[in-house]
């Protein structure tokens, strides 16, 4: 009969290209190309545009980052607002025309424009008021002339402090160098 | 179809001669970047170089710089250092070939402006060295002047930029001051 030669068992020699090609690239090529489509997009969109993802170098923000964490940096964090006391932030090095930077200082901000900034004996003075610090955990002796800082400049340092200030990167920065906030 | 057929056809043909093009006659941008790589290669060098690789390509390196180039390094905590023409660049390469074990150097995020002239242009970018085995990464933003002379692009000047500045502290500090 027909119908049974049509229902009858197909040999295991030919059900195992059909199974993988089920796994590989699924009973619809087209709808799987569409959905890896808006996964590249997606990729693209979340991890160029918004979210960068970064990998900590160096022991300047020791302990809140380590050496060779992994991060993202939110370059959507200041649409709304712009940057805080306190928030660690990307900065970029290069010109502001490199859209997607390729390395960048990860930093904390703790002056705002506008802001006098002086270490005095390892303490942070903003407008000659010491600054709370819970993330520093490694004190410093740095001194520091008072800094003023202008219309669109923030003072960002690392929070390791424990080696002499002229071995750490830190200082005033303009908010076109700010690239986002450190998700993490 | 046909017609479908032959307008493909020519896009093709156009962005091939296009492609041809910029391969014979690059723009000045694209000259510069390719030396600016061959600079950063020519910096760079293996554990295992040889005493004549290591002559060759530290004179290789100097080639990229007029002779009167000077060059000012100042990078917080590793190097404040200034070199004047192409005789110190060699002795610099040579010196750094002697003291550190290896030494590699990239450039990144390169942006070039070209002067109205076309004959003078400033490139900047982000300078990532690894000395040895060191753990740290050495990060620096670097500004090129770069000229044309007798046809080819050469380095006239380098300065470090500080992306961070902390003006009133840096004219009272000490200078600090690590070889080269």
């Amino acid at each position: 009969m027909p119908a049974q030669n049509q229902t009858s068992p197909i040999p295991s020699s030919d059900q195992s290209p059909g199974w993988v090609r089920v796994v590989v690239i699924g009973r619809n090529w087209k709808l799987t190309l569409a959905r890896l489509l808006v996964l590249v997009l997606t990729c693209f969109v979340v991890f160029r545009l918004v979210l960068l993802p970064v990998r900590v170098e160096g022991i300047s923000m020791l302990p809140t980052y380590s050496n060779g964490s992994v991060n993202f940096v939110n370059r959507l964090a200041y649409l709304r607002h712009e940057p805080r006391r306190g928030d660690v932030v990307g900065i970029r090095l290069s010109d502001p025309s490199i859209r997607w930077p390729s390395v960048m200082y990860l930093k904390r901000i703790i002056g705002l424009p506008g802001d006098t900034v002086t270490f005095t004996n390892g303490t942070v003075l903003i407008n000659g008021q010491a600054l709370d610090e819970p993330y520093e955990k490694y004190s410093c002796d740095w001194d520091l002339p008072p800094v003023k800082l202008g219309p669109t400049e923030f003072f960002v340092v690392g929070d390791n402090r424990s080696m002499p200030a002229e071995f750490h990167v830190f200082g005033k920065v303009e908010r076109d160098h700010i690239v986002g906030k450190a998700v993490l | 179809m046909k017609t479908v057929f032959r307008i493909l056809l020519v896009a093709a043909l156009a962005a091939l001669g296009v492609w041809l093009w910029t391969m014979i006659f690059p723009s000045p941008q694209k000259i510069i970047r390719q030396r600016l790589e061959a600079v950063a290669r020519r910096a760079s060098f293996a554990p295992d170089e040889g005493t004549l690789a290591r002559m060759a390509s530290a004179q290789s390196l100097a080639s990229y710089f007029s002779t009167n180039v000077e060059i000012n390094l100042d990078v917080p905590g590793r190097i404040q250092h200034t070199i004047m023409g192409r005789d110190e660049i060699t002795q610099a390469a040579l010196a750094a070939r002697s003291t550190a074990s290896s030494l590699s150097v990239k450039f990144l995020d390169v942006a070039v402006t070209i002067a109205a002239n076309r004959q003078s242009a400033i490139a900047d970018f982000t300078v990532e060295a690894r000395i040895s085995d060191d753990q740290d990464l050495i990060v620096q933003e670097m500004k090129f002047s770069l000229q044309k002379i007798s046809g080819q692009w050469l380095i006239t000047r380098v300065e470090t930029v500080r992306t961070l500045s902390i003006l009133d502290f840096e004219r009272t500090r000490t200078p600090f001051i690590v070889g080269a």
